[in-house]
Formats: C-alpha cells, structure tokens, sequence
C-alpha cells in the first residue's frame, strides 16, 4: 500500500475545507500576481495605453453624431487594445510558468475528488494495438474487487474494467500485457490528496499537466492507465463551480483590491 | 526540459533592465507559446495581471463595439429625425465649417509691422487671399469683457460683463464677476467634523447666449475650447473646455506657493504665498497649501498636501517626494503635471494636479510650486461640457492646466520665476491647447471649430518690456541684449495658422480674432490718488493713505471712487451702502469728472494720461446696465491703472514709473486697441466689431441672428 505525500497539502492546508483553501490561496496569489505584475511591467506606458482607450471610448460617445469620429474611434480602439496586449505580454512571460506550475499542481488537489469505499470506478488500460488486449491482466490488492467482467474496446484499444475498494487507503493495481508489469496508484481516501487520474507513456507536455505519476516505461506496450476519479465542484453562494473558476474569479477581486492599494497599473 | 530553463533564466535578469538578451526573449517567447497552446484548464488562466490585461482589453472591445453599433444602428434615426426636425441644418450654409482661432490681444499695428517685414508668412496670405483688418473692442477693451460680447453678439449692457471684478456695493469689496461657487448651504454636524449636506452651487454671472447655443439648435455641432469666461460650462450641442475664470482647487485665480528654506517675513503683494520649508538631515519638508476642508466647522482651516525635497548640491538637482509620485528635477527645470490628493477626511477629497519647478538647491532650497489646478481627469467642478470631455482630453494627452488664467503672471512679476521660467511655462501651456485644437478639428469636420490661445496675451503683458525701447522696467537690460521674445511669439502663431491652413479647405471659413490690442503700460496712474488730491474721496481723520479695498477710506465724505482696471464709481445715495450722491446729482458729477479727467496729463512726461472718460449710460444699453460702472476710464498709450488703484489702494502719487515685468497692456482707451481679424474669405464690412463676428457666423450658416443682437453680419465679398 502506498502512503499519501500530501507535500503542497502539508504547507498549505492545515485548512481542509477547499472552499477555505481556494480563497485563502486566491488572496494570496492575486497579491503576488499585482506586485509582480507592477515590477515587471512598464507602468507608465501602461497608464497611457489604458487612458488611451478609455479617450477613444469616450470619444464614440461625445461624437456619435460625427460618424466619421465613431468608426475612426473604432479602429484606434483595436488598435489600442493590441498596444495595450502587447504591453502585458512582457509580465505575462514572467508570471505564466510558476502560475501555470501552480495551477498544475493544485488540479491535482483539487480536480479531482478521492474514491470512496464500495462506489464503483472505471480502470481504463490503453495499449499500442488492439492485438494486445487479450493478453492484458489485471492484479488487484485484496481491498480491490472487480464488479464486472473487463470490456475490451479493440477500436480504441482499450479494456475497461469496473472496481470498487472495499476500504481506505493508497493501493497500487498491477497490469501485465505482454509479459511486461505496470502499475497504477488508486486513492481511497476522504482526506484532500494529491491524485494522478492517468499514468501515461511518452507524451511529456500531457504528463506535465494531467498526470502526478511517473511515465510508463518507454519500452511498454501500455500507452496508459486511468482511473475515473469524479470531478470536484465547490458550492459557494449556492452555486457549483470547478475550483479554477472560483480561483479565477476571487484571486482577480484580490488583484483588483490591491492593485488600488498599491497604486499599481494593470 | 530545456525550455523551462529558458523561462527560469528569464526571472532571474534585474527589474530595472527590462530588456532580457534577444535569445532568452525567443525562447521565452516558445515557452509561452507551447504552454498557451496546449489544452489545459489550468494554465488558461496566468493570475489576476494577465488576467486583468485580458479582460479589459475584452471589455474596452465589448463596450466600444456596443457605443459604435448604437451609434451606427441610431445614426440614420437620429438624422432623419434631426432631418425632420430642422430640415437640413446646413441647407442655407454658406460653409460647411466655421474654424475661429482666438488669438488674445494680437495686436493688428504689430501684426501689420511684422507682415511688411516678411516674418508672418501664413497671415500674410490670408491678407491676401481673404480679409485683414482692425476689429473694434467693447468698452473697456479687457478680455472677459470682450469674449463675452464675441461670443453672445451684444454690448456689456447685456451680457453683464464689465470687469474681472465688480464691487459689491454693501461693503465696497470686489467678487469676481464671472462666476460665483458657493458651498452646500446645509452641514450636519457630526463630533469634529461639520459634514456638507448637498451640492456645491455655481453659478454663472455672464448673460446672454452664446452663439453656438443657437447654432446647436439648428443641428449644428460645435467644439468650443477655452474661450473666456465659458466657466461654468452651459449645455449645449457640442463639446465646451472652459477657459478664463475657471478657479484653481483654491477658488482663486491662481495661487502660486514658493517653498523655500530662505527665512523671510516678506509676503508677496498677491498671486502667491510663501511656505517654509524645514531641512533635517538633509531632507526638506514642506507643504502645498490646498483649498479650505470642506469639514471644518470654521472657514479658513486649509488641507495641505504635504511633500519632501532631497537636494543634491553637487549634481543641481533633487528629488521631490509628493503622495506616490516622485520626481526628479534639475534646477531651472519643471515637472510634469503632477497629480496631489488633499484629503479631509471621511473620503473627502478635492484632487489637483500642479506643476514643480526647482529653483536652487544651494546654499538654499527653493521650489516653485504652480496654483493647484482642477483635475481634468478627476474634476471636481464642472470644467467642461459634457463633464467628460475634459475627461477625454486628459487621457488622450495627459493632465493639462484647467486654470483660467494659466499662466503665472504673478510668479514673473515677483521674480519668483524668470524670464525663460516663464516662457517655458506659457508654451507648455500653448502646445497642449495646439493639441486639443487639431483633435478638435478632426473631430469637427462639419460645424463650428473654434479655439482661444492666451499666450499672445501673457507673453505681451509681460514682455512688452522688450519691445518698448524707453520701458522703465527694462532700463538694466542693454537694447542689444533684450530678447526678441513678442516677435518669435508672433512667429509661433503664425505658424500655427499655417498647419489649421493645411487642414481645411474651401468650404470652411476660417477666422483669426482677437479681443483687443496692446500698447505699453510704461507709466502707472493711481485714479483713486487723484480722486484723494481733487476732493472726490476722503480719508479718515490723519490718514494720507489708504490700505486695499478702501480701507481707511471715510465714505461719508466720499463721492467717487475706482477699482479694477476702467470702472469709475459713485458713491451713490440708495445704491452704495453709504452713498453721500443723491441720484439727481449724479449725472452732473459724472460730467465733472468726464471733463477733468479727460486730456489729464502726466507732470512728468507731459503726455496725455487719459484720452477718453465714458459715461455709461451713452455706452451700454440692455437689462444689467445698472451693474455696470458709472464712467469707464480710458487711459492713453503707455498708462494704466496702477497696482495699487485696481486693488482699492490710495497712495499719495498719481503717477509713477511701471518697474514690473508686466509690462504691457490693453486695459485703456478702447479706440487705441482695436483687435484684429484676418479670415480666408473677403467680406464686405465697416468698421468690424467684435460683436459682429456672432450673427455673421449666424448667417454664414444660414440662421437668422436674434432681434436683440448689436453685432452686424459681414457680408462676403463678391
């Protein structure tokens, strides 16, 4: 059995509600964001390109009856719009690779929610060709059972089978297909922990955003194993939402309240 | 892999360089553009910077596409129901566009003398090509006085402008006569604060309708900046930038503040103050003084916004330290337009923006700090219509000043900026109403362009000095060594004429106007002296001078006296607070004093001080004429009103020599400084006045002036 690593989990969330997690997180990364932004901007031309746009915004309506006026407003508008773009292009590489790296990680966290005892979820093994499927097997731990015959899908490539745990707990499922072993972790748990819905081979970029395990051996013909964790939503005001929404919206209210307090152009 | 190295080199370069190597700025460039192009929900989203960036960007898009498809989808509603409305507005227009540039006191003798000497090559052509010609002024020939009758079409009678100042006859103490701002009548008292409970009322003293009104009614769309006493602005169809008698944050017309560690108990006679600034430790503190808080329980408790000056003897320069902003300025150089928040608690707030000027930096520290101007981008008082044009201007070109009279006069006069301070100042000033005058004319491709500039006034009112050969003021300056400063002015404007030439064609009218002329102001008469001498005005028991505003004056013995530049009072039973002259015997003393002051010479000079006195009554006729001063004075060549007469002062000369920078001026007879006009078409025309160029404008597009104009419409020529 595998013991959960909660690394991030352990800095950050003595808080164990998400809710708490993705507001507290959003206050603090829309402060980091502001500041960085306001250092590796050039905040003076900033200031013009904005107060730039806003003149031909204003200039559409104090001339609506000068067409002419309108439709040139118009095109300064874009083109202003594309300066202004331009302008935020230079933070934006600064602040792209560790946000994007954070945000990779906290979907690990909080994608996806941990399996339960006894609720059913899907193994999905994908293989190099359909040839291969029949020799595929699967070795489960004792906590793991399997609740239905495995579905072979040659035009995908694919043999799913349905299983269901019996108790908490990090398991590894093992696969053989063509006399090679692999494995693949399964969480279940009701503590917030850092999941891995797919292991796959090769596919770097996919790896980087999607799994949290190593990559299936090169020489493998497994291509790659998933599990159907469900997705989390957090409840706020009524409303059900992924977690990047609810931090996309809250870390731009904390930017926008700091932004103010800092006297920073974004 | 290796491209996440790249982008971990990127974060390491200073901040201050901005400017990563060419090759990590390419592979930057990769890095975000494989991880922007992978499909991932997560990096969708780069914080709130980007994310700021990208959504306003979207937003300005949205809203702009919004404003221009209502303005698209309503425009051929809105111009079939103007259609219907008012037929076609510009059916009987003789022009499809009428541009006015107005051009302050340019003087038509000097005009003419620099024309024949091949300095002014544009205006020479609109000699030519179309119209030059002297353009008669009001009675008295002072701008406020004059642009309200260019702009309304009728004599001061009517339109209740006769000065900056008028007197208020219970107290003999001056207002200002264009505008008057009171606060919020009621406050609700709240432990130390007295809280404002309600709007700030202004309220505008100039009568009758500016021609542009009339020609809005008719459909007719206007862009009007900065003619005088346009303050508080009027609704009309157009766009308005208020010009002369716009107040500073203050309510003045402009107070300037010199901050300086130079101890002195010295006040400056008026225009400015002086603020101590404190040195520790190298560093000098000091404040701008601000507007009075609208929360005291007491007037007089002024918000300051406070400001720090780190001199650098060695390099002549400092760092100035105000709110957030921080500059830094070589001596004998300005800042930009700096914005300062003076704050009174509970949000309230009155913004400015002022310009810095640092003048020494060792052994002492001085800086210059400009009135406080309204925000144009923050107004707290209504400085143009609609209030989001000024708005407009100030993101499109940045802050600019609002202040009516712009220009420090003030500051030149008490040397508190020089000569070459000054002028930088006046054609900083000039090229951002350049600016506002192309964008207007872009923007006013049909209709009525028209756009005052001051600096031919303050440039000539404080260097004419140069001109004048014998100018007392400037007797320490070799002849060979004076600048050519009103040349070069001319020459500037000229110029300006030449790119609005380049602009227009044909079908649009252009007109070059200006309010009055200039003479030199080399000799001073103090008025309320010779009333003193001549037995028209007392003093109290012991007394052989006056302070300002008549203090020590005995008006139970007074019958006359003056203040401001050209109005002559009497001290008139039933209308003046203690007026001793009984109506009936009010014309007679007016007589008297027309007949002995008029023809007054100068003992000194033996030079006609006064060439012309004016009984109202036969000069003005309309509804305000009671407003109006008793008997306009006009001096002649080379006199005016003294410093001390304008301010109510009585001094024991009547004449003295004018050692002040300013030096020029207009405030005298109204025959000796006629405008000019130059247009680029011919018109047929007698004696033009300035009150003619409303209806002529009038029915160069085809409208009827009303009945109650004085102007005449100029015919075309031909």
């Amino acid at each position: 059995m595998l013991r959960p690593v909660p690394a991030l989990a352990a800095l950050l969330f003595p808080l164990t509600s998400p809710l708490a997690i993705v507001v507290v997180l959003s206050i603090v990364i829309g402060l980091l964001m502001v500041v960085l932004f306001g250092y590796t901007s050039n905040q003076k031309a900033i200031k013009i390109a904005k107060d730039q746009l806003k003149a031909h915004l204003l200039a559409v309506r104090l001339f609506q009856d000068q067409l002419h006026v309108v439709v040139g407003s118009y095109g300064r508008i874009l083109r202003g719009t594309g300066r202004y773009l331009r302008l935020a292009f230079m933070p934006l590489l600064y602040v792209i690779i560790p946000i994007t790296f954070l945000i990779v990680q906290l979907d690990r966290y909080l994608g996806v929610i941990a399996l339960r005892p006894n609720v059913p979820f899907l193994l999905t093994v994908k293989v190099g060709s359909p040839d291969l499927l029949d020799g595929v097997t699967l070795d489960l731990p004792p906590e793991i059972t399997m609740t239905a015959p495995a579905v072979h899908i040659p035009a995908g490539r694919e043999v799913v089978w349905r299983l269901a745990a019996s108790k908490d707990g990090a398991y590894e499922v093992k696969l053989t297909a063509s006399g090679q072993d692999v494995t693949k972790a399964v969480w279940v748990t009701p503590e917030l922990s850092r999941l891995s819905p797919v292991r796959l081979r090769g596919h770097f970029w996919e790896r980087m955003f999607y799994s949290a395990e190593s990559a299936l051996p090169d020489g493998s013909p497994v291509e790659s194993i998933s599990v159907n964790y469900p997705e989390r939503t957090i409840g706020i005001f009524g409303y059900e939402m992924n977690w990047i929404w609810l931090f996309f919206i809250l870390s731009m209210i904390a930017g926008f309240i700091f932004k103010e307090l800092l006297g920073i152009q974004v | 892999m290796k491209r996440l190295c790249a982008a971990g080199i990127l974060i390491r370069p200073p901040i201050a360089s901005r400017k990563p190597a060419r090759q990590v700025r390419t592979a930057a460039f990769w890095v975000v553009l494989a991880v922007l192009l992978m499909p991932c929900l997560a990096h969708a989203y780069a914080g709130p910077g980007a994310g700021f960036a990208v959504l306003s960007s979207f937003w300005a898009i949205f809203v702009a596409f919004l404003y221009s498809f209502y303005a698209l989808m309503t425009w051929p509603i809105r111009q079939l129901f103007r259609f219907i409305r008012r037929r076609n507005a510009y059916g009987k227009a003789k022009f499809s566009r009428a541009v006015i540039l107005g051009f302050d006191g340019m003087d038509p003798e000097l005009a003419d003398r620099f024309m024949s000497e091949g300095k002014l090559p544009n205006l020479a052509k609109l000699r030519e090509k179309g119209t030059f010609t002297r353009l008669r002024t009001t009675f008295p020939a002072i701008s406020p006085v004059a642009w309200s009758t260019f702009m309304t079409g009728v004599n001061p009678g009517k339109h209740n402008i006769y000065d900056f100042l008028a007197r208020d006859t219970s107290n003999y103490l001056p207002f200002l006569s264009s505008a008057e701002i009171k606060g919020p009548k009621r406050h609700i008292k709240i432990g130390k604060y007295s809280i404002p409970f309600g709007k700030t009322e202004i309220k505008g003293m100039r009568k009758g309708t500016p021609f542009w009104h009339w020609l809005g009614k008719a459909g007719i769309f206007s862009s009007v900046i900065r003619v005088p006493v346009t303050f508080p602005p009027e609704k009309f169809s157009g766009v308005l930038l208020s010009g002369m008698c716009v107040p500073d944050l203050k309510g003045s017309q402009g107070t300037f503040c010199l901050c300086t560690t130079r101890s002195s108990s010295d006040k400056f006679r008026e225009g400015g103050v002086r603020v101590p600034m404190e040195r520790r430790n190298g560093t000098c503190y000091s404040y701008i003084p601000g507007p009075d808080s609208p929360l005291a329980e007491t007037a007089g408790k002024e918000m300051r916004v406070e400001f720090e000056v780190k001199p650098d003897a060695i390099e002549k320069r400092a760092r100035i330290i105000v709110g957030s902003e921080k500059l830094t300025l070589k001596v004998g150089e300005y800042s930009d337009w700096t914005p300062v928040e003076f704050k009174a608690g509970l949000g309230f707030t009155a913004h400015g923006i002022c310009r810095f000027y640092l003048k020494e930096v060792s052994p002492e520290v001085e800086v210059y700090v400009s009135p406080v101007n309204i925000d144009p981008g923050h107004p707290d008082l209504p400085i143009s219509h609609p209030v989001t044009y000024s708005i407009y201007l100030a993101k499109l070109y940045g802050p600019f000043a609002t202040l009516g009279l712009a220009e420090d006069t003030w500051a030149l006069n008490e040397h508190v900026l020089d000569d070459e301070a000054f002028l930088a100042q006046c054609y900083s000033n000039h090229e951002d109403r350049e600016r506002m005058l192309f964008d207007a004319l872009e923007k006013t491709k049909q209709g009525l362009c028209t756009c005052v500039f001051d600096t031919t006034d303050r440039v000539q009112h404080m260097f004419w000095r140069y001109l004048d050969a014998d100018h007392p003021a400037a007797r320490d300056v070799p002849r060979d060594q004076r600048p050519n400063v009103i040349p070069e002015l001319y020459q500037k404007m000229d110029r300006l004429i030449g790119r609005v030439m380049e602009q227009i064609d044909d079908d649009t009218l252009l007109l070059v106007v200006s309010d009055h002329g200039f003479k030199s102001f080399a000799r001073c008469m103090n008025l309320n002296a010779w009333l003193h001498q001549n037995g028209y005005l007392a003093l109290k028991d012991g007394k052989t001078e006056s302070g300002d505003w008549f203090d020590d004056v005995d008006w139970s013995r007074t019958r006359a006296y003056t203040m401001g530049l050209n109005g002559l009072y009497l001290n008139l039973k039933g209308r003046e607070k203690q007026g001793i002259v009984e109506p009936a015997e009010a014309e007679a003393l007016k007589i008297e004093l027309q007949q002995k002051l008029n023809g007054l010479k100068d003992p000194t000079s033996g030079e006609v001080g006064i060439t012309g006195v004016f009984i109202t009554g036969n000069v003005y006729r309309g509804p305000y004429t009671e407003n109006a001063p008793d008997l306009i004075v006009g001096y002649g060549a080379g006199y005016r009103a003294s410093w001390d007469s304008v301010l109510g002062k009585v001094t024991g000369q009547v004449f003295e020599d004018n050692l002040k920078a300013w030096s020029g001026d207009h405030c005298i007879d109204p025959r000796l400084v006629p405008g000019v006009l130059f247009s680029s078409h011919k018109f047929a025309m007698e004696k033009p006045h300035i009150a003619d160029v409303a209806p002529t404008v009038l029915t160069l597009f085809g409208l009827a002036p009303p009945a109650h104009f004085d102007g005449k419409a100029w015919s075309l020529a031909g």
